[in-house]
């Protein structure tokens, strides 16, 4: 296990994706919520926020949910961003650290987007030597979320969930399961969610799963008129979806479980709602499997951090 | 050496994300889709770009009217969007913390077609764009605070965050009217074209601001450049009145919660 997580480790309970608009009222009444879940890119250039979130650290488990290291990016990833992420963490001591199996930096641009991979072995062979080169800098093992897809590429021969295991096998990091992402991929490529979702449970090692997200999302008619699903994170999370994490977490065992929601943000009550929800799935499944286990990988990065 | 090609002899990911990249910045559009042998999904390949599209050129939208306001508040959210869309194509980020993004985006819109009749409009980008960098700051970590020893041992400690700002209009009460949807008060103050000069900088309680004459706006610069008292007074002479300077720096300096004064301590030798 990594060192911040061995020191404020975050429980397997359900959290809450902590957004601005609710800083004030966090610090101010220090409501319930078993952990806090926030972007670090919003923290890295706004000094005024930073100071905000260390006061709210001081009282709850923080996890930092990267979404611009471009873990995918063939041209490696970003030395000053991956810099400025080092010197978060060092000061916020998360108990996880997590980004996407996506890109969204090329030739010095960034897109904000979590942008498709072709699930292919040079894809996977990239992917393999940018997440060891986080875990070097960082030191600690990072969990990796599988995205939404809106398409899918002709060069994909590995299925997202053997793609995403593999990954996890080979550099030691740990998997962010977005039961939400399963369902909008799933539907956005006609395919059966819950086939879909045995198929994740059959390819991930439970043990590599070590938290699973939560969304809302809207459903809208393309202008060529295909249905799509948006990952939006704007809504309260549906019952297919919350039939999902059913299953999931009977498979998976208790994972700690996000909240996320970051469109037409909502008052606070209403993501401890939606969390109280998460929580009581979790209560029912608290000993159905073991917890996430840190693999040889995990160990080896901890200790790295420590001799320096 | 070329680039590899992966099993299905399609483009490396390399030039796969290169095209990619240029389509979903492109504003032609022919040149916003890519062959469809590209994609193997339910749907075109063309529908998910376009999602993809909309989400980076929105978030990037998203990410300038969050620093800039009062400017979508003039034109309406509709043109702001053109605006922002051209500039996030012209200039897309270098990097993922989007607080940064934006900082030349008053240039950009400084003549952008259809605003021919707010020339005060890049003006106004410039000074929210200061309000916003100043917002973002933390006044209880900001290093490097510029002091001034003046006569009889008393020192002026300036705020590490103080800067300077020139406008061409009265900016500040032309925000306060645009926000506040004071149309009449708006119609009166893009008459006022003219110099106006201020003092920024970041407290506690957020964002503050002092309107200053010319002699003191001189005064400040040059103790921001460093110089020292001497040289910072005939710096702000050259700009006013010689025989009004020490008033002038006390009525407007002094008050202002950007300095704190330090009296020399009792028995302590002045310099």
């Amino acid at each position: 296990m990594s060192e911040s997580s061995a020191t404020n480790p975050i429980p397997a309970q359900a959290g809450i994706g902590l957004r601005m608009p609710h800083h004030g009222q966090v610090l101010a009444t220090r409501p319930q919520a078993a952990w806090f879940e926030v972007h670090p890119e919003n923290f890295m250039a706004n000094d005024s926020a930073l100071a905000e979130l260390e006061r709210v650290r001081e009282n709850y488990p923080l996890s930092l949910h990267a979404v611009g290291l471009s873990l995918g990016s063939a041209g490696g990833v970003d030395r000053a961003h991956l810099e400025r992420l080092r010197q978060l963490r060092c000061r916020l001591e998360p108990g996880l650290v997590s980004d996407h199996l996506s890109w969204s930096v090329h030739g010095g641009q960034y897109l904000p987007d979590l942008l498709p991979l072709p699930y292919s072995e040079e894809a996977l062979d990239i992917v393999c030597r940018n997440v060891e080169r986080v875990q070097q800098v960082l030191g600690t093992a990072i969990l990796v979320e599988n995205p939404s897809t809106y398409l899918r590429f002709a060069a994909s021969v590995i299925p997202e969930a053997q793609f995403l295991a593999a990954l996890a096998r080979r550099t030691g990091c740990g998997v962010l399961f977005d039961v939400n992402n399963v369902y909008v991929s799933a539907c956005n490529q006609s395919s059966d969610a819950g086939a879909v979702l045995a198929d994740w449970c059959g390819a991930l090692d439970p043990a590599s799963v070590a938290e699973i997200h939560l969304a809302g999302h809207a459903v809208v008619q393309a202008a060529t008129g295909e249905e799509l699903r948006i990952d939006d994170h704007g809504d309260r999370i549906c019952e297919a979806v919350w039939a999902l994490y059913e299953q999931a977490i009977q498979h998976f065992g208790a994972r700690p479980t996000l909240i996320e929601w970051d469109t037409r943000l909502p008052a606070f009550e209403v993501l401890q709602e939606q969390a109280a929800r998460a929580q009581s799935f979790l209560d029912l499944n608290a000993r159905r499997a073991p917890a996430y286990a840190a693999t040889p990988g995990h160990r080896r990065l901890a200790t790295h951090a420590r001799a320096h | 050496m070329p680039a590899p090609i992966n099993t299905l002899n399609g483009p490396s990911l390399a030039v796969l994300q290169s095209r990619m990249a240029a389509a979903l910045l492109a504003a032609d559009r022919e040149a916003q889709d890519l062959p469809e042998d590209l994609f193997a999904g339910a749907h075109p390949g063309s529908v998910g770009l376009r999602v993809h599209r909309n989400t980076v050129l929105g978030a990037l939208s998203n990410a300038l009217r969050s620093s800039f306001k009062a400017v979508e508040l003039l034109v309406g959210e509709a043109f702001f969007d053109r605006m922002a869309v051209a500039y996030a194509r012209a200039r897309p980020p270098e990097a993922p913390q989007l607080d940064d993004y934006g900082a030349d985006f008053p240039s950009s819109i400084d003549g952008f077609p259809g605003t021919e009749a707010l020339p005060y409009l890049a003006e106004l980008a410039r000074f929210e764009w200061q309000l916003d960098e100043l917002g973002r700051q933390h006044a209880g970590r900001l290093a490097g605070a510029r002091s001034l020893l003046i006569a009889g041992g008393v020192r002026l400690h300036f705020a590490a965050s103080l800067r300077l700002h020139h406008a061409n209009y009265p900016v500040d009460r032309l925000r306060e009217a645009i926000l506040a949807e004071d149309v009449e008060a708006l119609a009166i103050l893009v008459q006022q074209a003219g110099s106006y000069r201020y003092a920024l900088w970041r407290a506690e309680a957020g964002v503050k601001l002092a309107p200053l004459g010319a002699a003191v706006a001189g005064f400040l610069e040059a103790v921001l450049l460093g110089q020292e008292a001497e040289q910072a007074i005939n710096a702000a002479a050259a700009l006013g009145e010689a025989q009004e300077i020490a008033g002038l720096l006390a009525k407007e300096i002094l008050p202002a919660g950007f300095v704190r004064i330090e009296a020399a301590s009792p028995g302590k030798k002045t310099e």
